[in-house]
């Protein structure tokens, strides 16, 4: 918001509180409710990290078990923005599909209903600030804790009291108002009234960027009868329109599935909307026929309220539950990927909103990495005038080296600008941030990550070293070093196929062994141990200026084949986090490697 | 599901690992047994190939394979 519309509504406000307490009381209890749901989501983001990923994680995997995760999460936070948020954040880093997150979202909408019942059952009918006062106490005491969790309960706590305590002011200040000034006779009846507070009810959701701070506020206004029946129902229309709002938001630092996901929340709560607009007299004859037998009586218009608020979020998602794959269609055409127009590469997974939770941020690492690794290795591929493909393909080695014994040259600086860099900057900067945003557990986890981009950097700038002499004694007519240059690349070939090998398979135990051979086979590069040159300089095979570029080249190849392993392990044994430490265990060391090479020779 | 899973899925869900260091060691004793038995198969496949580089790959892979096995021995010995 500008500075200056700022100071324009304070004083506004100033104004307005100036003449009327009543009106200062209503706003500072919807000031109060608002600052207590951000701090009941502040505290539930202190669990987000273990206990709600795990969640998702585990009961996302069908439609049906993502709408009841929706339900439930939201009935227990109270707040459909924050499951919005987690599933946006979730969708982005890949964890969980768009359909699953339009579940969550569709049990998002059904479990927001169940603030209107508590607002209206309890917050009008008990002195709700009775309750408020020890919750703010024991929320505070909590906050002083020094454990993250603690903390959480404590901001829990305390966004609970100030809920109930901003509930309380609001009722208090309708109640107060009614006596002086009846706000009841600026009710419109008809189609007309209808979208005007519909209308009145998004802009109200819009501002406060709460459907639950607009329920209230209606559901006090309604048990205080400052507003009619038919115009709070199209209030609570317009507040579930309205909340979409919160979800745009949070999609604008997301990816596309997440855009996608947001666009859905939009689709369905407008849709709703129109539904409840357009069948509204249906709507009403429904809630009075059925309130009867649940027992609410005939003038008790906020749980009338609250009935209608449930009936027609549980009719939309009964109607469009069925659809969701078509949907999922839809919103592919509404958002589809954009054609790359740019040569450069850039990040596929990286986005703000995957900074929101620890467990995103280290899954987009992951796949990012992995990005960035198969951008590197298609250039190293190249740098040794062989394609990726043949790395992939099953032809034996010695096969790709007599296929492809022209020398290419690779313009490795173009590549590096184009396909690296920007990718390379983007994930150490994630990293760095994601290091300063969350505890010490996930930093164990991230620095690997860190390292394994660092090392494919290395690994890069040794294939680009090596190209010059390379692309030179290929085309040599001593076969000498042309054989030599050729073992290099049999060898790279050898390390790339074993690391693609270790990323794809399932089998732990090969992938334990393929890495202990990769290292073992890196140790043999030392071409000046190996007494090799000795050979070709001794019968003169090669020239000393030959053998000058080959033993640095060999350096180069060793430091391609040990950077790449090393990409290779932590890859793998970061690819899940369960099992890490066991996977970590067994590889073997450089310790180990020398005892084995000692043995060995 | 078994009473067992129930309870693993639970832990699972709630973060909960009491018995880390135990669990640890059962899921290390089980990937050395599937090493043992990769060992198996690459001595035989060693016994059946003829050419001389695969052999000198196979043996690299026997060597890795022993020295691995040995360093989880050593891990559940400690």
């Amino acid at each position: 918001m500008k500075k200056g519309v700022l100071f324009a509504i304070i004083l506004l406000l100033s104004y307005v509180f100036s003449q009327s307490s009543h009106i200062l009381n209503i706003a500072a209890g919807v000031a109060i409710f608002l600052f207590g749901m951000f701090s009941l989501e502040e505290g539930f983001r202190a669990f987000a990290g273990g206990l709600l990923e795990r969640i998702l994680k585990l009961f996302t995997d069908k439609q049906y078990k993502s709408l009841l995760f929706g339900i439930l999460t939201t009935t227990i936070m109270q707040s459909s923005s924050l499951v919005s948020i987690v599933s946006i954040s979730f969708i982005s880093a890949g964890l969980i599909g768009l359909a699953q997150g339009i579940g969550i979202i569709f049990g998002a909408n059904i479990g927001t209903t169940t603030g209107a019942w508590l607002i209206a059952g309890l917050g009008l009918k008990v002195d709700i600030a009775t309750y408020a006062m020890p919750m703010l106490i024991f929320g505070t005491l909590f906050l002083f804790q020094n454990e993250k969790k603690l903390k959480g309960i404590g901001s829990i706590l305390a966004g609970l009291g100030f809920l109930f305590l901003g509930i309380a002011y609001m009722k208090e200040g309708f109640e107060a108002f009614k006596a002086t000034i009846d706000l009841s006779q600026f009710a419109v009846g008809g189609f007309k009234g209808l979208l005007l507070f519909s209308f009145i009810g998004v802009v109200a959701t819009v501002i406060m960027q709460s459907s639950h701070a607009s329920l209230v506020l209606i559901i006090t206004a309604l048990g205080s009868g400052q507003i009619d029946y038919e115009n709070a129902l199209a209030l609570a229309i317009g507040s579930n329109i309205g909340t979409t709002v919160t979800a745009i938001i949070g999609s604008l630092s997301a990816g596309l599935d997440g855009k996608k996901l947001a666009l859905a929340h939009v689709i369905f709560n407008v849709l709703t909307g129109f539904l409840a607009i357009t069948f509204i007299t249906l709507f009403i004859r429904l809630v009075d026929t059925t309130a009867f037998y649940l027992g609410i009586a005939e003038d008790d218009y906020t749980m009338k309220l609250a009935l209608f608020h449930t009936y027609f979020n549980l009719l939309g998602v009964m109607l469009l539950y069925p659809f969701i794959d078509a949907l999922v269609r839809l919103l592919h055409r509404l958002l589809p990927k954009a054609q790359n127009a740019q040569e450069s590469d850039d990040v596929y997974f990286i986005t703000d909103s995957a900074l929101d939770f620890p467990s995103t941020a280290y899954t987009v690492l992951i796949k990012e990495t992995k990005h960035l690794y198969h951008n590197v290795v298609d250039i190293i591929a190249q740098s040794l005038s062989i394609s990726f493909d043949d790395i992939l393909s099953g032809m034996e080695i010695d096969d790709i080296i007599q296929r492809r014994n022209t020398p290419l040259f690779v313009d490795m600086e173009y590549h590096y600008e184009h396909r690296v860099k920007e990718i390379y900057g983007k994930i150490i900067t994630f990293a760095i941030m994601a290091q300063g945003k969350f505890g010490e557990e996930t930093v164990r986890d991230i620095v690997p990550m860190k390292n394994a981009t660092i090392s494919m950097v290395e690994a890069f700038k040794a294939a680009k070293h090596m190209q010059k002499n390379m692309l030179f004694y290929l085309n040599s007519n001593n076969e000498a070093i042309k054989h030599e240059y050729n073992h290099i690349r049999r060898n790279i070939i050898k390390v790339l196929r074993n690391i693609q090998l270790i990323l794809n398979t399932n089998e732990e135990d090969i992938a334990v062994m393929l890495l202990g051979k990769i290292k073992l086979d890196a140790q043999k590069y030392d071409i000046a141990a190996n007494k090799s040159l000795d050979n070709l300089i001794r019968t003169q095979q090669i020239s000393y200026a030959m053998a000058t570029s080959l033993m640095n080249d060999s350096t180069y190849a060793y430091t391609i084949a040990s950077e790449l392993a090393e990409v290779a392990q932590i890859l793998f044994v970061h690819h899940e986090q369960e099992g890490k430490e066991t996977r970590e265990a067994l590889i073997l060391n450089e310790s180990d490697m020398k005892d084995l090479s000692t043995h060995l020779s | 599901m078994g009473k067992s899973k129930f309870i693993q899925s639970i832990e699972s869900l709630f973060g909960i690992t009491p018995k880390e260091d135990e669990s640890k060691k059962k899921s290390i004793k089980e990937l050395i047994q599937k090493l043992k038995e990769r060992r198996i198969l690459i001595k035989k496949a060693l016994k059946e190939e003829t050419d001389i580089l695969k052999r000198d790959t196979l043996k690299d892979h026997l060597f890795v394979l022993k020295k691995q096995i040995k360093k989880g021995r050593e891990i559940l010995d400690d």
